[in-house]
Order: structure tokens, then C-alpha cells, then sequence
């Protein structure tokens, strides 16, 4: 399935579930959109959902890391929800660490955790 | 099969002989190792049970002597007597037999005699050893289940602040486990702080430490924060000894500091309810 991943807006968040398996082309039109669209929309925090991804490959956890240094760069927090145990086995195994990437458990968590840090 | 009814006859007329014997080799070859456990009376039943099943097997080959087989081994391995001695004891009573036999007989008769009683023991010999072959495995696998059981148990002691106490060694196996049971645990008790008590595990080399330090990045990509407690001195030493580099982790001496610590994160704390 090749489409672009929908970013919703949410008050001052970015809010993105992914819902199936990422390709290259996808992640890679997905990094174009969400800059475009913090640029547009000047939101503080991005969300990006991973509770139903059941596999990262190298190249989507670089996009993903990716993306989340622009963003800071772009004045946006991000946090990456959801990421499944066998896929933190998966990244870790491959040297991946995502160091400066802030994570929960899930999206609710996610939220509560940016508008925390968005308060301060 | 008229070497066959020799034998039966040869054996049911000198089954005493035979038997005192066969014990008497079987006593001297142990001396070192289980004489003092085992009396000659045990050896004595062993080898009866033993001729028994030999005579029935040779007269009627059906079920029952196979049945009769597998209880027979079934006792020696309860006996617990290493597998090296059931199977020199066995070929000294084929040894015996044979000698006792072929005295005064040609070497063509001692030949066919030997073909033939070969042809007859070894299946049965071959099945006392499968049996316990196969119930040796099946304790290990029983105890592989067990040390699985007891390998890495999460236990929920606050909302949101979950415990894993390790005990014994970590191996890569055990690792791999450990981490399974961590993230799946976190996922399902909605932890926001894991606390890993290592106070149990009595070394930390390398690879243990490269295990501890990829489960708390995994747990922070899961989205919870990962606490090492119980790092007691030896430990801390070998791990700066070895260069190994924890300060990604946060870490404490004990669980009860861990515990503190947890609480302090999720915005909690303990207070005395006097007045």
C-alpha cells in the first residue's frame, strides 16, 4: 500500500498514527509532509504513533530519527508512542537508539507528556 | 533356533551360578563408587530381574516383554546408577554367559553361538539404554521448563512502577528472555518506571552488562524509564574495571532507594500517617 500517512492537527500538536508497514518512499514523502506542515501550522509538538507498526527496518528508524532531529530544529517537540516490544528488541539489536527521542507508552501518554513540556 | 533353547537351558539349570557371579564381577568393578550405598542384595535382584526379562523375551517375544523391559529400565535409572556401569555390567554378564558356553565347543559353534546370543541381547541391551537415555533428557527438559518459570518474573509494586528482581547468572538465552518479559510487561502494566534489582546476579561481565544496558534502551523506545538497582560494590568495581560505560542508565545501590526514586519520578512519595 503506497499512500501519504495523514497528519492531523490537534490544538498546538501534530498528531500521526502510522497504521501499516512503512516503505522507503512513503517514509520518505511522510519526512516532506510533516515539515511542511509544521511550517504551516507552527505547532509546538508532534505526535507520531507507533502502536500498529510491527516492523522497523534500519532505514525507517533513521527517517524516524531523522525526523525527529528536523523538527527540533523546525522548534518541535516530538514523541514517538506506542512502540511495540518486538520492535524496541529489533532497534536496540541493531545499534538504533533514537538517543535524544523522547517516548511513552502510549498516545494519551505521548499527549500529557508534550503539553507538560510545551507548559513549561 | 536350537541355539535358543540351549540357552533358555543352559540358563534356567544354571541361574544360581550365573547369578552369584555376575554379582560378584559387578561388586569388584564398583568399588570405588556405590558399594557403600548399594548392598550386594540389590545387585543380586538387578541381575534376577535382569535374567528374567532375558528368558521371557527369548521364550515368547510379544508385548509384555517389552513392557517388562521398560520397567526394568525404568528402575535402574531410579537406581541412579551411572550409565557407564549399567553397560559394562551388562557386557560382563553376556561375557560370562559366553564363556560359560562355548567351553569345550568348536570355534565354528562358538562363533554361531556368539552371532546368535549377540543377536538376542543386543535389542534389549540397546532398549535399557534408550530408556535411559530418553528419561535423562526428559529430566533436563523438565528442568529447563522450571529455570524458565523462575527466570524473569515482573512484579507490579506501585502504579506505574514495576519490579524484575534477577537471580543467578544471565546468559545470552536468559537475556533474551529478560528483555521479552520486561517490554511485554511494561506494555501490559502501563509502567512508567522499571526498576531491575540485580542484586541476585553474582557477576556482571561484558555481556551481562551489554544484556542490562540494551533492555533499558529498549524500555525507554517502549516509552518507560528503566532503573538498574542493587549494584552492590564488587559489582561497581568490576564494571568500571571493565570500561564499561552505565552512565546512560540511571542506577542505585539498593531497591529501596530504587523505589524512592520511582516514586519521586512519577510525582509520588511515601508519607508517615502519625500524627
Amino acid at each position: 500500500m503506497n499512500g501519504r500517512i495523514p497528519i492531523l492537527k490537534l490544538y498546538n500538536c501534530l498528531l500521526i498514527s502510522i497504521q501499516w508497514e512503512l516503505d522507503d518512499q512513503t517514509a520518505l514523502q511522510f519526512q516532506e509532509d510533516l515539515l511542511s506542515k509544521i511550517h504551516e501550522t507552527g505547532v509546538g509538538g508532534v505526535v507520531i504513533d507507533l502502536t500498529s507498526v510491527d516492523v522497523i527496518d534500519s532505514f525507517i528508524a533513521k527517517v524516524l530519527g531523522d525526523v525527529v532531529s528536523m523538527s527540533h530544529l523546525m522548534g518541535a517537540k516530538v514523541v514517538l508512542t506506542g512502540i511495540q516490544p518486538a520492535v524496541a528488541i529489533t532497534l536496540v539489536e541493531l545499534g538504533i537508539h533514537l538517543q535524544d527521542v523522547r517516548t511513552a507508552l502510549d498516545l494519551e501518554k505521548g499527549l500529557e507528556t508534550l503539553q507538560r513540556e510545551l507548559g513549561e | 533356533m536350537e541355539n535358543a533353547t540351549r540357552m533358555i537351558e543352559f540358563i534356567q539349570a544354571n541361574r544360581g551360578q550365573l547369578l552369584q557371579e555376575w554379582v560378584e564381577k559387578m561388586s569388584s568393578m564398583d568399588e570405588q563408587k556405590l558399594s557403600t550405598v548399594i548392598t550386594d542384595q540389590v545387585y543380586t535382584n538387578v541381575g534376577d530381574e535382569y535374567i528374567n526379562i532375558l528368558v521371557h523375551d527369548l521364550i515368547n517375544q510379544d508385548k509384555q516383554a517389552k513392557n517388562k523391559m521398560r520397567d526394568f529400565s525404568q528402575k535402574l535409572v531410579q537406581l541412579g546408577w551411572n550409565l557407564n556401569f549399567i553397560m559394562d555390567s551388562l557386557m560382563e554378564f553376556s561375557k560370562i554367559m559366553f564363556f560359560h558356553m562355548v567351553g569345550e565347543a568348536s570355534e565354528k559353534e562358538q562363533i554361531e553361538f556368539g552371532w546368535a546370543y549377540d543377536k538376542w541381547v543386543t535389542p534389549i541391551n540397546k532398549e535399557v539404554l534408550n530408556h535411559y537415555a530418553s528419561s535423562w533428557q526428559r529430566t533436563v527438559s523438565l528442568q529447563k521448563i522450571a529455570l524458565q518459570e523462575l527466570s524473569a518474573p515482573l512484579i507490579p509494586i506501585f502504579d506505574n512502577i514495576t519490579v524484575m528482581p534477577l537471580v543467578g547468572t544471565i546468559d545470552t538465552d536468559r537475556a533474551k528472555r529478560i528483555m521479552e518479559n520486561l517490554l511485554q510487561g511494561v506494555v501490559k502494566h502501563h509502567a512508567q518506571v522499571v526498576l531491575i534489582d540485580i542484586t541476585g546476579v553474582p557477576v556482571v561481565d561484558t555481556m551481562v552488562a551489554h544484556h542490562i544496558i540494551q533492555a533499558s534502551e529498549a524500555v525507554r523506545l517502549v516509552g518507560a524509564k528503566c532503573l538498574i538497582v542493587g549494584i552492590r560494590p564488587e559489582i561497581a568495581q568490576t564494571i568500571v574495571n571493565l570500561g564499561i560505560n552505565l552512565n546512560q542508565v540511571v542506577t542505585k545501590n539498593s531497591l529501596q532507594k530504587g523505589v524512592a526514586a520511582a516514586l519521586e519520578m512519577t510525582n509520588r512519595k511515601i508519607v508517615s500517617v502519625g500524627e
